[in-house]
């Protein structure tokens, strides 16, 4: 059987001419967490709007613990939970009322729904600010109160659109661990975010879209692989005088595809490279011959920034 | 500060040209044109004659004359009562009092965008007004340029109110709703001493007199030769009383509303809310109160529509406890009036004491329905709580039902307000049961159309603010625009134009069941009934059709 959850295949959203996604296929399994990628317009929250119900594409299918999307959007309700990037405030309204109402329009019975918020809210750890009004809430709050309402109805899957959106570095540490527990618990979650950083360290798969087409989709090392196949490497000098001499010597050595840039103020060089281990120790032998006080040599890691980046740019 | 370099002003360049960029604009502009024009038409004379000495062109002069002075209560204050609360809820305002610009520049500068529209508003009538001069009868030093002045001093003055009110409030729709409260109060309570206890001597005389002077009325009835009705029930003032007022009354209003324009406005904690548990309440809180708003509220059951509790716990007025202490203050009013009437303490019969009920429920109908209707889709769309509603299973047909709910109980706890007071009449004078038993149906058409156009409004708003001010325009034109052409019975508006427009009014159709001066002649039941239940009836289909367009997937 297979552990498929959320499964897109040659999903298209068009309004008009405009072409809001193209033939996106994509899946996730049970317990994954998707970092779904993408600059702004590129197409993510139209992908998200089909697979909780609140649009139909155009052409192509997207299911849910095998049930479609756009045919069965009130079954993809109870199986989804969606945070939208806009919270959803009311005024007046106490967290504890909040998800009250929530609970209520998710047809949870009264008998568990006082039960079911407590569980929420210890999970989310906002027990303590249920009797604060909503909208007094910092925004770091009202994230962990918008994740609380999301699992109310305990759904497979978590649609999360910029959790990390405005939040402090604690905060932001915070959510991750969060996501992290949701996932370990059999949650499938699809998060989406601009601090690439903070996907990266939580994400078993990411999706890179931009201009409603998919650009790159796999584990983090897999996309990192097919999107940075070249490697990049630092050479880091005792003194800037030695810069000029040390850009000779290396312009003699590299090729033309592996174009060399200098940083004086931080006494560095670096490069991109496809060449082996032993071909690098030869490059940096003949660094050492020619009298340069190299004090490190290193390869730099790339990150889904660049793997991002590298995308955005053939745009 | 010369006359160029006011218009020079930048708040007053951006506020009054997206404002004339809006079709809104245009509309209402157009709409104001279109009425006085068809009002000048109706009564111009065919003979190729000029009548000096006619009253027909009075007769034109006159509702031409109202109706841009209502035109102009419904439209002027919506704008400045949000200007300054929405600024500050979306941030801009702190923005703009932290840069160079002193806080009497952006005042000027939102003043003065709003007085223009205003005039622009009414300047398109200026044909139409000229036209009775036209017809003979009407002199400009006389009638003409008072009545510009008067509209210019109204212009200035609910201006003034919103922008005094919005620098108050802290949402937009607390803001609207006591800006046309204060209004209402300006324009028809403010004459209720003189005209309710009557002759008065010494110093409550000469107040009871300078109260007048806030409303436009005895004004209008001056410039428009009616004056002999203003001092046939004591009024003495006139249009430039009225003027002096509107000049004192705008610079009070400006005065205040710098004082509260300051960046310190922004200065202030959000409130965390305190519960307070059952034990902990006192005696005088609970009778302050009658229910506690800060009471901790137990689930929402499953008998009840989780969207209309929802409803009821997010408003701010319209909660339990405010429609509580409203209802024993309109059960108080209407008992006294119905007890002052029965012992003969005032010299009013039944039917006169009816329809001051039926026009209190009328003013209270009139007064919170918009506010509490145009907010039910237009703002849940703005916080975003519509988008999560639509990612949850409840049914379109829940959440609409929920939210109709949640105004039309409001509405009708205080129109039970009043039922104190038909019973003692119906106690006092049997006969009348029937009468009362209209009347009540009647109201409850009225409630419904409040609460089903109002909601439409908000269904096709994008802005809680825009709903509710054009929630009040349409009610008023419904309401308080048939009994303009009701003051024009007879000239220019034949009995039976005049009788179909009352159709349209629930309100009209109470007070001619109850036989109140005036509409003695008009038998609007059960037309008026048909009409009301088919507007409703209308209202509620395009308003399914809309929610089913909302919910729907995109």
């Amino acid at each position: 059987m297979s552990d498929t959850v959320v499964e897109t295949t040659n999903l298209t959203k068009s309004y008009g001419d405009f072409t809001a996604l193209s033939d996106l296929s994509i899946h996730v399994n049970r317990g994954q967490i998707l970092g779904f990628i993408g600059p702004n317009g590129a197409g993510k929250t139209t992908t998200i709007k089909i697979l909780v119900g609140l649009s139909k594409p155009t052409s192509g299918c997207a299911t849910i613990a095998g049930v479609d999307c756009s045919q069965n959007a009130s079954r993809i309700k109870r199986l989804v939970g969606y945070m939208p990037d806009k919270f959803g405030s009311y005024d007046n309204m106490r967290v504890h009322e909040y998800l009250d109402f929530f609970g209520a329009i998710f047809g949870i019975p009264a008998s568990q729904r006082k039960a079911r918020i407590q569980e929420v809210m210890e999970t989310t750890s906002t027990t303590y600010m249920q009797d604060r009004y909503v909208e007094s809430l910092s925004h770091g709050m009202q994230q962990r109160v918008g994740i609380a309402r999301t699992l109310l109805h305990d759904p497979e899957v978590l649609i999360l659109d910029e959790p990390a959106n405005g939040l402090d570095p604690k905060a932001r540490i915070e959510m991750r661990q969060l996501l992290l527990q949701l996932a370990a618990r059999g949650k499938t979650l699809i998060v989406t975010s601009h601090i690439l950083p903070e996907l990266a360290r939580i994400c078993n798969v990411v999706a890179i879209v931009t201009a409603g087409k998919l650009r790159a989709f796999g584990t983090v090392d897999e996309v990192m692989s097919s999107l940075c196949p070249q490697r990049s490497y630092e050479i880091q000098l005792a003194s800037a005088s030695h810069i000029a001499q040390a850009e000779k010597v290396l312009g003699q050595l590299l090729l033309d595809s592996e174009p060399l840039t200098s940083s004086p103020a931080e006494l560095t060089l670096r490069f991109p490279t496809v060449r082996t281990e032993p071909e690098l120790a030869e490059l940096l032998n003949q660094l050492v011959a020619a009298k340069l006080p190299v004090t490190q040599f290193r390869e730099l890691t790339s990150d889904l920034e660049d793997a991002f980046l590298s995308v955005a740019g053939k745009d | 500060m010369n006359s160029l370099s006011l218009l020079k002003n930048p708040i007053l360049q951006r506020e009054l040209i997206s404002r004339l960029r809006s079709p809104k604009a245009l509309i209402a502009i157009a709409l104001v044109a279109i009425v006085s024009c068809t009002l000048v038409l109706m009564r111009w004379p065919r003979e190729a004659t000029i009548d000096l000495v006619s009253q027909g062109s009075i007769q034109v002069f006159r509702p031409v004359a109202y109706a841009i002075a209502i035109a102009i209560m419904m439209l002027t204050p919506a704008f400045p009562a949000t200007a300054i609360v929405s600024e500050r809820r979306k941030g801009t305002l702190v923005l703009m009092l932290n840069s160079p610009t002193p806080p009497w520049v952006i005042y000027i500068g939102k003043l003065l965008a709003n007085v223009l529209l205003s005039v622009l508003l009414f300047s398109v009538s200026l044909p139409a007004i000229f036209a009775c001069y036209a017809m003979g009868g009407i002199s400009i030093p006389g009638n003409i340029v008072p009545l510009v002045l008067i509209f210019i001093g109204m212009a200035f003055q609910y201006s003034a109110l919103g922008l005094w009110v919005s620098s108050r409030s802290q949402s937009i729709d607390a803001s609207l709703r006591w800006t046309y409260g204060i209004l209402l109060g300006m324009v028809v309570l403010s004459i209720g001493p003189t005209v309710l206890v009557g002759k008065l001597s010494g110093l409550k005389a000469w107040i009871a007199q300078a109260m007048t002077t806030l409303s436009p009325i005895p004004a209008l009835q001056q410039v428009t030769g009616a004056q002999g009705q203003s001092q046939s029930i004591g009024i003495s003032t006139g249009w430039i009383e009225f003027l002096i007022m509107c000049a004192v009354s705008t610079l009070g209003f400006a005065l205040a509303t710098l004082y509260k324009l300051q960046p310190t406005m922004m200065d202030r904690s959000r409130d965390a809310g305190k519960v307070i548990e059952a034990t902990q309440s006192s005696w005088l809180r609970r009778l302050s109160y009658l229910v506690d708003p800060n009471r901790r509220k137990s689930g929402i059951p499953f008998w009840l529509n989780p969207v209309m509790v929802k409803e009821f716990r997010t408003r701010k007025f319209g909660r339990l406890h405010w429609l509580l202490r409203l209802i024993a203050g309109g059960a108080i009013v209407s008992i006294l009036l119905t007890v002052v009437a029965a012992t003969g303490t005032v010299n009013w019969g039944v039917d006169r004491i009816a329809s001051s009920m039926v026009i209190m429920q009328i003013g209270f109908l009139l007064l919170l329905g918009p506010s509490l209707g145009a907010n039910l889709i237009a703002s849940e769309v703005e916080s975003g709580g519509w988008q999560l509603m639509r990612a949850s299973p409840i049914s379109p047909w829940r959440i609409l039902s929920g939210k109709l709910l949640s105004t039309f109980l409001t509405l009708l706890l205080l129109l039970l307000a009043t039922l104190p007071g038909y019973v003692m009449m119906s106690y006092i004078q049997p006969a009348i049961g029937g009468q009362v038993s209209n009347v009540i149906i009647s109201l409850l058409i009225a409630t419904a159309m409040v609460t089903i156009l109002s909601a439409c409004v908000s269904a096709y708003s994008k802005t809680s603010a825009a709903a509710t001010a054009a929630s009040y325009a349409v009610l008023l034109v419904i309401f308080a625009g048939t009994l303009l052409i009701w003051l024009g019975r007879g000239n220019p508006f034949g009995p039976v134009f005049v009788e179909r427009a009352l159709l349209l009014n629930p309100a009209a159709t109470a007070l001619a069941e109850m036989k109140a001066p005036g509409f003695e002649t008009f038998q609007l039941i059960p037309n008026g009934w048909y009409v009301g239940l088919s507007i409703c009836a209308a209202g509620l289909v395009i308003l399914v059709l809309r929610i089913a367009r909302l919910t729907r997937p995109d």
